[in-house]
């Protein structure tokens, strides 16, 4: 741990770096300037990572290219992106999908679901519940726990590798539907082993239930999709904890992007007050509890005075809780499948299409603009970690008068795992973020 | 007892050298027994290779004169900085499956910068691979 002295207009002020803040994807720092008062005089969540281009690039590309080029986004959450782009494609030619593939899509998704939300539990978020430094403690103290994880995240890859050809950058998905349907004695094996499952999953939320994960209770305005009858993942409304309701097509008229000097990735606000909001698994569960199979309503149930005010330091059970509907969603898609009646068929002609998914990390809006031939014209994609960006720094704002006066390592510790909270994957949004702290004091006499 | 051969990277440009230099290992004569793999994504993938190998020689594509083949120390491995989707690369891989006893008794690392050493880096994996073999007699 270094430190420097500097000196400015205002006195001297101190600069301490704390190092690297791992167990994000992407790269970032943090940056906390402190006034005489010992108050938070500035805060912010600087994403420094390059832009990537994508939206730019893929103007005058196929519409049938897009799906595979979005998997390139994420190596954590591609189906996310090729769904949200296949489904706003969908909606610009006027595709209407066989029941059969969108049951698939369910099962596709859940994988996508059940393979973050365990890395981000036991590999990222419990060491911080532990005081441990990574995972590799977490592996040598918390054996059971850990075996059980990878058992249980090999069966999400199982299902990506199923639908999407391959585990990483997956090529599965066309518009209208796969390329390759899988066979009912692959579905089958996979279904027994997903049954099995479930226990597993209940116990790793036990688990995670008996650690002392802290609370942290906001008054944030939290952001999903809500559906008439399903836990949401590929379609709904966009609702809020107070009274957003809207068509996921409005996205963009309730939602505005701004650049802010210190991120690569555009921040999102409300267009109706310029107020922050989350998106995410605990948004997700606390706006559709009553949408949850009924081994993650149980799950949630038992948990439910983590859920009473929004906390996004309880975002890890909602995960476990989503873990739970994943499976309960995946052995659903895969008792009632029947194979698509219909060959997937789309023709291009020049439309707008908008879609809004659920991606491990939170909502994920996608708008396409075609032309006659199928081109794309315009691609906009926001991503849910950038959405999530202001309120990173909101509940950060939060934290830190009560957190200042800890040694700076606890501090950095605090800090990290605040945002961890999000799990944010800042590559998505534009590797790894360092925290300073400026510490600005009176001049001397 | 079983030797496996584990090429590591994705087929993106140069990052496939350790997979091309396992799909040459795949075709030549090597002792019985000895199990060729490519793994494109470490957790899980690499995790489960491990540990069903008693010996294994992994390969993978470096940073380097283009041409160039080395045999890479663990904690050389353990130096370099994390690069993968959220942290867990290789070097992740490896400490997570001696964490969890799942690691071969003897592990032996090649790095390959490159297209233009796919060839040199396969005769360096097959001397590893024979000289493995025999130390198991």
């Amino acid at each position: 741990m270094a430190e420097r002295r500097g000196g400015d207009d205002s006195g001297s002020v101190r600069v301490i770096p704390v190092g690297a803040l791992a167990r994000v994807e992407g790269e970032g720092a943090l940056h906390l300037v402190v006034d005489e008062g010992g108050r938070v005089a500035e805060l912010r969540l600087q994403i420094y990572e390059p832009p990537r281009f994508f939206e730019a690039f893929s103007r005058g590309r196929r519409a049938d290219e897009i799906p595979d080029l979005m998997a390139r986004i994420c190596g954590i959450c591609p189906v996310a992106y090729q769904m949200s782009a296949v489904h706003a494609l969908e909606a610009a030619f006027g595709v209407a999908i066989d029941p059969a593939v969108r049951a698939l899509r369910r099962l596709y998704y859940a994988g996508e679901w059940i393979e973050s939300h365990l890395l981000h539990m036991t590999f990222l978020a419990a060491p911080d519940f532990l005081g441990l430094d990574d995972a590799l403690q977490i592996a040598r103290l918390e054996r059971a726990e850990v075996e059980r994880t990878l058992r249980l995240r090999k069966l999400g890859n199982r299902i990506l590798i199923l639908l999407g050809g391959r585990s990483v950058n997956p090529v599965g998905v066309r518009i209208g539907g796969f390329h390759r349907v899988p066979r009912p004695a692959e579905l089958a094996e996979l279904g027994d082993e997903l049954r099995r499952a479930r226990g597993e999953a209940e116990a790793l939320l036990r688990w995670f239930g008996s650690l002392p994960v802290p609370s942290r209770p906001q008054a944030v305005e939290l952001v999903a999709l809500r559906h008439p009858s399903e836990y949401p993942m590929n379609e709904g409304r966009v609702v809020s904890s107070r009274g957003l309701d809207v068509a996921a097509d409005a996205f963009e008229e309730t939602f505005e992007e701004l650049q802010v000097p210190h991120s690569t990735a555009l921040h999102s606000r409300l267009r109706r007050d310029g107020g922050t909001y989350m998106v995410g698994p605990l948004a997700r569960v606390a706006l559709n509890a009553d949408r949850l199979a009924p081994a993650a309503a149980a799950a949630y149930d038992a948990l439910g005075q983590r859920f009473e005010r929004p906390d996004p330091a309880a975002s890890v059970f909602a995960r476990g809780i989503e873990v739970l509907q994943a499976i309960d969603e995946a052995i659903a898609a895969i008792d009632g499948f029947e194979p698509p009646s219909t060959e997937p068929a789309w023709a291009p002609r020049a439309g707008v299409g908008r879609a809004a998914t659920e991606a491990p990390r939170g909502l994920l809006f996608v708008a396409i603009e075609t032309d006659a031939e199928g081109l794309v014209q315009r691609l906009r994609i926001v991503p849910p970690t950038s959405q999530n960006q202001r309120q990173i720094e909101t509940d950060l704002r939060a934290l830190a008068p009560s957190a200042l006066g800890l040694a700076e390592d606890r501090l950095r510790r605090v800090c990290e795992a605040a945002i961890r909270d999000y799990d944010p994957c800042i590559s998505c949004a534009t590797h790894f973020l360092t925290l300073t702290v400026e510490r600005r004091a009176a001049p001397c006499a | 007892m079983r030797v496996s051969v584990i090429g590591v990277g994705t087929r993106q440009g140069d990052d496939a050298a350790g997979l091309e230099v396992a799909e040459s290992l795949a075709r030549r004569a090597l002792p019985p027994g000895t199990r060729v793999a490519t793994c494109e994504r470490p957790l899980p993938d690499l995790l489960d290779l491990l540990a069903e190998a008693d010996a294994a020689v992994l390969v993978d594509a470096a940073r380097g004169s283009p041409d160039a083949v080395r045999r890479v120390e663990r904690a050389e491995l353990l130096r370099s900085p994390a690069t993968s989707s959220h942290g867990f690369g290789v070097a992740e891989v490896i400490a997570l499956a001696e964490a969890l006893g799942r690691a071969p008794r003897r592990l032996e690392l090649v790095a390959v910068a490159g297209a233009t050493a796919i060839e040199a880096g396969a005769a360096l994996v097959e001397d590893l691979v024979r000289g493995l073999a025999a130390e198991r007699r």
